[in-house]
Parts: structure tokens; sequence; C-alpha cells
């Protein structure tokens, strides 16, 4: 049956957006037409919705009421408290609405070049353009789709091979309204490095930031991927991470997700060669009528690849936590070791949490695993505590705590994982 | 370890491939031309002098069915089916007219004797207390036999073939017939309330405990037949029944339909216990031949404290398409599903189940079991969910994989969808294969590798097992071990 569908309010103005943004934003004529076409896919495809499978708890057609329009480029005064990492020594880049604006004033770190992708792509256009492996569903296609026509700056990080720097890269991405983000990593053979990214928005301002990174770890190489997302009410922030692993390299993402907006992380991994490994934790938390959403598709396309995945979410209010994981083993990608567990602490009578962690195994000689919980607050713990002397408003944001910090501590940098922690726990008490 | 000696003799005794229950009884048959159309609807329900309203119910089901589309988000791989290529009835000659035992067709008898099925019902030896159980036997569209009716009678279980269950019992019939899979369910539901021939319906009156098991043996015995019974289970109020389901079919090398569609229905403190040991006809080595088996499957906890509990062992079908459910409505009702699926050759399973809370302080536990052998591909496919008021609800699924060979697929795609704050809902899930280490014992221990399998398989679905009636269990043991004979090394 092929019915033509209605173009939903949103999807309509994002096109009418992207028609009139499209010419002038960075690149030649080259990438403009590359931009042009990719618009074409997003308008022939439209929003990822429900009937999408990859999607079926994030139906974007329903939930993006509309739009947000494009705000125009707001001055570099911006409030640090949004993104302070102090004690980590990071080098800070920040990007307002779209845009690089300040980069650190010592921003010369032996072994990283950072550039923006704004001047990158107008040097070479094929930047723009993403290989998207097969496992890549047609819901994300679209959305990276509409990132590439719609891309304006983002960093475009490299580590020379053999590299180590000890401060972290922090990116910093505030927007106020429409943004497309473009990061590109690369780490080089044998490099380790941690980039670490911040996506907020000022107060009350309804941001939709449609952010893609495109990663690649080079052999050996050992990249620790911090990313902090507050979506808060009335915001939307949709993160594609795309990456490709080579031989014996380690790819050890972190990711704190927090408010009570519209928020998908997206992580499709490639395993490309042997003896790779990804250890990834990550923590939602979300309260209001909040939505976060963690996907990930692990492809151990070949053999001796080992994969981790520990994800927590706590949900308050009438929020939605969503976290789907396919873990795919190629048929002959034998001595594969993949482990999974995803997590949710249910703290309102309204919240909801909706799991699909997923096996896809086509090798014999594998041990792979996931398992997955939701629950409420165990009362014989707080009973514990109490017990204890502890009043029950502070035996309750213990557990909580405790529950958030082990995905938490998995953060080997220990100045970031104060800071992350610290994120975590100022927003759990928030609301207390 | 004298239950799996039992298996590996088994093995030992059959070559690869050999379909116990593979031949063929030549036996005079009528049939309903072939394809599918109103026409068909019609000739089914004159064939079995159905009233009108059932006559209404299924081509209202037709309708719908032709709107629908087959669905094609399971991992299976197929070639299309022609609905119109297909007999949709075909009945033995000498079923029709009364049905008595010593009415049936000898030929028939003789085929069931060599299923090993007891169709002569056997009496009680003094003072021993042998396992009895009662069987509805299904030959194509048409139940031959149901045996020790009149013993079930005094107890007040009604237990006969849903054709004669229209006749003498339809106000029960029309209560709860569509009520737990209405027409429109699915495609294979619609299509089977179009043209369903045969089946069971069992109604346990309240409080009864039914005295003995039931049991119903499908078979299809008809070249180019779709098989499309319907079962309905009744247990009223604090009723018991326990019930078992066995299917086979001869080896041909087209593939034939069989789509089913079962009823379960539990009032307050009911209990119903369904077991199946399917083992259709599975295609040959090269994956040549074997039924299609698509199956719908639900249990409806109506009644507060009501139970029902689904077992499968899953051996047979070229193609497994099958996900019993429960839907647990009443409050403090409880769900289960126990399954072990075996694939060997080029079988592809896609099962699992339901557990679809709505009561309060509802209950459920899933354990499947998957075996991959061969170019086999097996998939477990669930869902979880608790309703927004359904509180203090729980649940533990645990599906594990077992992997034979490099060239066969495990597959697990569970749903969990927990509603509301209180639902305590827990998942896991493992894939492997046989450890070396585990084999290296056994065989250092004098078991020969074939051996050590079979052990470690064995232990793998004891869980499962253990849920089987003791008749079933051994049987089942029998069945695991040539399922997977010709998968080791």
């Amino acid at each position: 049956m092929n019915v033509a569908v209605m173009k939903t309010k949103s999807e309509q103005t994002l096109s009418l957006q992207a028609a009139e943004r499209i010419p002038t934003l960075p690149g030649d004529k080259d990438v403009r037409r590359a931009r042009e076409a990719a618009l074409a896919v997003f308008e022939a495809a439209g929003l990822p919705h429900r009937r999408i499978e990859e999607w079926k708890y994030t139906d974007l057609r329903a939930l993006l009421k509309d739009a947000a329009s494009v705000t125009p480029q707001r001055s570099s005064d911006v409030d640090s408290k949004l993104f302070d990492l102090t004690g980590t020594k990071a080098a800070t880049y920040v990007f307002v609405d779209g845009r690089l604006i300040t980069k650190p004033k010592d921003h010369t770190i032996a072994g990283v070049t950072v550039a923006s992708f704004s001047d990158e792509v107008s040097k070479n256009p094929a930047l723009l353009a993403i290989e998207l492996p097969e496992t890549v569903d047609a819901g994300a296609r679209s959305v990276i789709a509409l990132n590439s026509a719609l891309a304006s700056d983002g960093a475009v990080i490299t580590i020379a091979a053999g590299a180590a720097p000890e401060r972290p890269i922090h990116l910093v991405f505030i927007a106020s309204g429409a943004v497309a983000v473009r990061n590109v990593i690369v780490a080089g053979a044998d490099s380790e490095s941690t980039v670490v990214e911040t996506h907020v928005s000022p107060t009350g301002a309804a941001r939709q930031e449609n952010a893609v990174s495109d990663v690649t770890l080079a052999r050996g190489a050992t990249l620790h991927h911090v990313v902090r997302t507050e979506a808060h009410e009335g915001s939307a922030a949709l993160a594609q991470y795309l990456v490709r692993v080579c031989a014996g390299a380690h790819y050890k993402p972190f990711q704190l997700t927090s408010g009570g907006g519209l928020s998908r992380q997206q992580l499709t991994l490639t395993f490309a060669e042997q003896h790779a490994s990804l250890d990834f934790s990550a923590v939602a938390l979300a309260r209001g009528a909040g939505h976060v959403d963690t996907t990930l598709v692990v492809d151990h396309a070949v053999p001796h690849c080992t994969s981790r995945e520990l994800f927590k979410t706590v949900l308050d209010d009438r929020a939605r936590g969503i976290f789907q994981g396919k873990v795919i083993v190629a048929p002959n990608a034998q001595k594969t070791d993949g482990k999974q567990m995803a997590q949710a602490l249910m703290l309102s009578p309204d919240a909801e949490f909706d799991s699909k962690p997923e096996l896809e195994i086509y090798a014999d000689d594998v041990v792979c695993g996931h398992g997955t919980t939701s629950a409420e607050l165990d009362p014989d713990l707080l009973f514990y505590c109490e017990s204890r002397g502890i009043p029950e408003v502070e035996a309750r944001a213990l557990l909580i705590e405790s529950f958030v910090g082990e995905a938490v501590e998995k953060i080997e940098n220990e100045a970031l994982r104060d800071a992350l922690m610290s994120y975590a726990t100022a927003w759990l008490r928030s609301a207390a | 370890m004298a239950a799996v000696q039992e298996t590996i003799d088994q093995v030992k005794k059959i070559d690869v491939d050999q379909y116990k229950y593979g031949f063929e009884t030549k036996i005079e048959s009528i049939k309903a031309p072939k394809g599918l159309d109103e026409s068909t609807v019609r000739f089914i329900s004159a064939k079995k002098g159905e009233p009108e309203w059932l006559l209404n119910w299924r081509l209202e089901a037709f309708q719908r069915w032709k709107a629908m589309t087959e669905p094609n988000w399971a991992k299976l791989r197929y070639s299309k089916i022609d609905f119109q290529d297909l007999y949709y009835y075909a009945a033995p000659k000498s079923t029709e007219g009364p049905r008595n035992l010593s009415d049936v067709d000898p030929e028939l008898l003789k085929t069931y004797e060599k299923l090993g099925i007891p169709l002569r019902e056997q009496e009680l030896l003094a003072g021993v207390k042998s396992s009895r159980v009662a069987v509805d036997a299904v030959f194509d569209s048409v139940s031959v036999v149901t045996t020790f009716k009149d013993e079930l009678k005094k107890a007040g279980v009604i237990f006969c073939s849903i054709s004669e269950a229209v006749r003498e019992y339809p106000e029960l019939v029309q209560k709860y017939l569509g009520s737990v899979v209405p027409q429109s369910d699915n495609f294979y539901a619609a299509l089977n309330s179009a043209v369903f021939s045969d089946g069971s319906f069992v109604y346990v009156p309240e409080g009864v405990r039914c005295p003995m098991e039931l049991s119903t043996y499908f078979r299809i015995n008809e070249k180019d037949t779709g098989q499309f019974e319907r079962t309905l289970i009744i247990a009223d109020r604090g009723a018991y029944v326990s019930y078992l389901e066995g299917c086979t079919a001869p080896m041909r090398d087209e593939n034939q339909l069989h789509a089913a569609v079962v009823e379960l229905v539990a009032l307050d403190d009911a209990e119903i216990k369904y077991s199946t040991v399917q083992n259709w006809y599975p295609g040959d080595a090269e994956g040549k031949g074997g039924i299609y088996n698509f199956v719908t499957k639900r249990g409806d906890c109506r009644g507060h404290h009501s139970k029902i509990s689904w077992t499968q062992v899953e051996t047979g079908s070229a193609i497994t398409w099958k996900y019993p459910s429960c839907i647990l409505r009443g409050d403090h009702s409880r769900g289960e599903f126990y399954s072990i699926a075996v694939s060997n050759g080029y079988q592809q399973v896609d099962s699992g189940t339901k557990m679809i809370h709505l009561g309060k302080n509802s209950s459920s536990r899933i354990i499947s079991k998957g075996i991959a052998a061969g170019y086999s591909q097996n998939t477990y496919r669930g869902l979880v969910s608790a309703h927004r008021k359904a509180t203090g609800v729980r649940n533990f699924t645990n599906c594990d994989s077992l992997l034979i060979g490099d060239k066969c697929g495990a597959h697990t795609v569970p749903y969990i969808e927990a509603k509301n704050s209180s639902a305590h809902f827990e998942h896991e899930a493992t894939t492997s294969k046989i450890s070396d280490d585990m084999l290296f014992y056994c065989m250092q221990r004098g078991l020969s590798q074939e051996e050590a399998v079979a052990l470690v398989v064995n232990g793998f679905v004891r869980d499962v097992l253990q849920q089987l009636p003791m008749e079933f269990m051994a049987e089942t043991q029998k069945l695991i071990g040539i399922s997977l004979e010709g998968s080791v090394g």
C-alpha cells in the first residue's frame, strides 16, 4: 500500500527553513549541491515515526509539534556556569547557535588539532558526506540527512598517532533555537585522548538540536568520549554517533542526559577489525514530561571483540525512559564477548520505562548476554538506611545517587568524573 | 542419568533426518475444492451443519482477512504462500456418520497406533494408579474420535471436538469463541476464523478438578491441505485442567500450511496448564518441504487469582511463528511460559510470548531455551507490559540460547514496557555455545562426545522439561535427542 503521507507541521517548517538556509551555510557549490541532495532524502522520508521499528517508542512525527525557529547568532557573553568543568583543565571550544565563537587561549595541545567544521568543509567538500553502515536504520538516515543539509558548524578533531594529551578537549554547544551540529573525531593510531561534549541551552530557550558525530578510532587508539546533554522542557536534542573501531582500539563513551524535554542519543558502532573493545556507560535522568531515549547498535562484524554496556535511568513524574540496545554478531565473529545491562529506577507511579535489548547472533563460539530491570526504590534498602538514622529524604537521595554512581564511576579521569557526578547530583537534588 | 542414556540410545537408533512420523496413511478422503473464496467458507460450514450465526461469523472473518496483508516482521524467510493453491478441507470418508470407536476406520486406528497414541480406553488396573489420558484425535480437518468422554461427563467436564460443541453446547461456544482471539486479530487468526474445520473444546465447570489429562493429537495426512484447527478451553471458577497437544505430519517435498488458533479462558481461581509437543515434519536435510506453522495462542486470565501456564516443546516445522500469550486481566492472576525450541537443518523458529499485565499484583514468568543447530535460525520474541493501573506486577524473564555449529543463528528480541513504577521487571538473556570445558569434563569421565552434548543440552533445558506432565517428559527428552542428531562437531 503506497499512501502519500501527509507532511506534519514540523516537517513542512523544516523543509521551508532548510531551503532558505542552505544558500547561507558554509561550503562551495559542491557542498551546496550535496546539502540539497541530503534535504531531498530527508523530505522523501520525513521525520522518523513509530512505523519504523527503531523509532517505535520515539515517534518524532508526533513528538515534534513544530520545528523551532533559527535564532540569529548571539554575542559571546554566555553563562560559563552552564558548562563548567572546573578541575579538569579542559581546553574549551564554545559553539553558540551553531557557530564556533571562543577557542581556548592556550589552544595548542601537542598532537591535537581542533578545527571548525565550517572552515574544513569549505576546504574539503567531501567532509559533509558520511558513509553510513547498513546497521543505521531508516529513521536515523533521515535525521542524518537533515543534519547534512543544515550542519553549520562543529569541531573537526584530529589526534596524532601516538599522542596522549593529558588535557581533555571540551566542546560546548549552546543553542536557543534550531541548530545542526557536525563533529568529526579521528583518533590516531595508539593515541589516548579524552573528548568532552556539553550540549545545553539557556534556561527557557526552546532549542532543537540535531547533532551528528562521525568518530573513527585507528589501530590501538583509546578514546574517552564523555557527553553531557541537557534537554529542558520544550526542547529537543537528537544526537547520532557513528563510530568505527579499528584493530586493538578501545572506545569508552559515557553519556549523561538530563531534563524534562525530548532527547534521543543513538550510537551505531562497528567493529571493523579484531581485538577492539567498547566500554559504554550512560545515565539518563528525566522528570516532568521528559522523554529520554538511548539507542545503541553494536555490530560485531569481526572476531575477538568485546563490548560492555551499562545504562542507568532515573524517571520521575510522567517521564518516559527508553532503552534499545541491539548487539549483532556476524557469522564469522567468533570469540565475541558482549554484555549489556539496562536498569531503570522509577520514582513516580506515572513514570514509564520501555526497554528492548536485542541479540542477533550468527556465530556459535561467543558469550553474549543482556539484562534489563525496572523497579521503584527498594523499600528494604530505604528502611535499612532509615533504621540507621538517615532521614528519608536523605536516604532516598543516597540510594538514587549510588544507583547512578555505578555508571558514572566508569569515567577514568577523576576530575571529570567528579564534575559529571556533581551535575547528576545537582539535578537529582534540585527536585527535592 | 537413565533418561539421558535413553535419549542417546534413541539418537543412535535413528539416522540423520529420519523423521519418525513421516509415513502417509492411504485413506479415501473428501475435500473441498482447491482455493479459497466465500463458497469455500460456506462449503465448510455446510459440511459441519453449522448454525447461521457461525456461518456469518466465518464470513465476517473472511471479509476482514481479504483486507489484511501477511505479517513480515518476523525473522523468517520463506517463499510466498499461495493461498489459492490449497485444500481448506479434507476429511477421511469414513468419518461421516456416527462416531464411536468401533466405527472408526481400522486404517485410522492403525495410524494412531503407529504414532503411539492410545485411542482405546485403558481400564484402570485394580489398585494400580496408572496415568490415563483422554485423547481427541484430529485427522486433517476432522476430529476422528474422543476417548473417555463418558467418564469425563460424570465429572461434569465437557471434552469434545469443536464441531460437536457447536451442535451440543452452542451457547457456550457462542459466548467464548473469538473472545480471546478476535476474528481480525491478525492475518492467520482471521484466516483460521474463516475456515477452521475442527479442534477441541473443553469446558470444566465450577470447582471441578479435571480427573485426567486431556489431550489432542493433530495429524496432517492429505496432500496440499492446510490444517486450521481451533481449540477453545474454558475453566470456570476454581476449576483445573491440564491439556496436552501433539502434532505430526507425513514427509513431503512441498510445504504445508498449519494455522491454528487456541483460546483459553480462566475465570476466578481457575487454572489451565497447556502443554504442546510440536513435531510437525521439519523438512529434509536440504530444507525442502516441511510444515509452515503459523499459530495464534492466547490465554485470558479473566478472573482474579487465575493462572495460565504454557509449556511448549518446539522441534518440528520448517517455519514456526507462534507466540502463546497471557492477558493477565484478573487481579493476582499469574501467567507462565516455558519453552524449548530446538531447530536444526534449515528450520526457522520465531517464537516467544506476550505477558500483558492489566490486573493488579499479577505476576508472570518466562523461561525460554532456544537451541539452534545446522543452518537454522532461532528467534525469541517477547513482550512484557504493565498497564498504567496494574500496580504491584512482577515479571521474571530468562531466555537462553545455545548454538551448536557456526552456520546457525540465535536471536533475542524482547520488549519490556513498564507503564507504572511499582512494576518489577527483570529480564536476562544469554547466548553461548556448549563450553569446551563442560564437554571436556564429561568426556574425561568416559562419555563420548555425542553423549556429552546430550547431557549438557538436557541440563540446559531441565527447567522447562520439569514443567511437562510426566508422560511427555520422557517423550520430549527423546525428541530433543533426535532433533540434535548430526549436529555435533
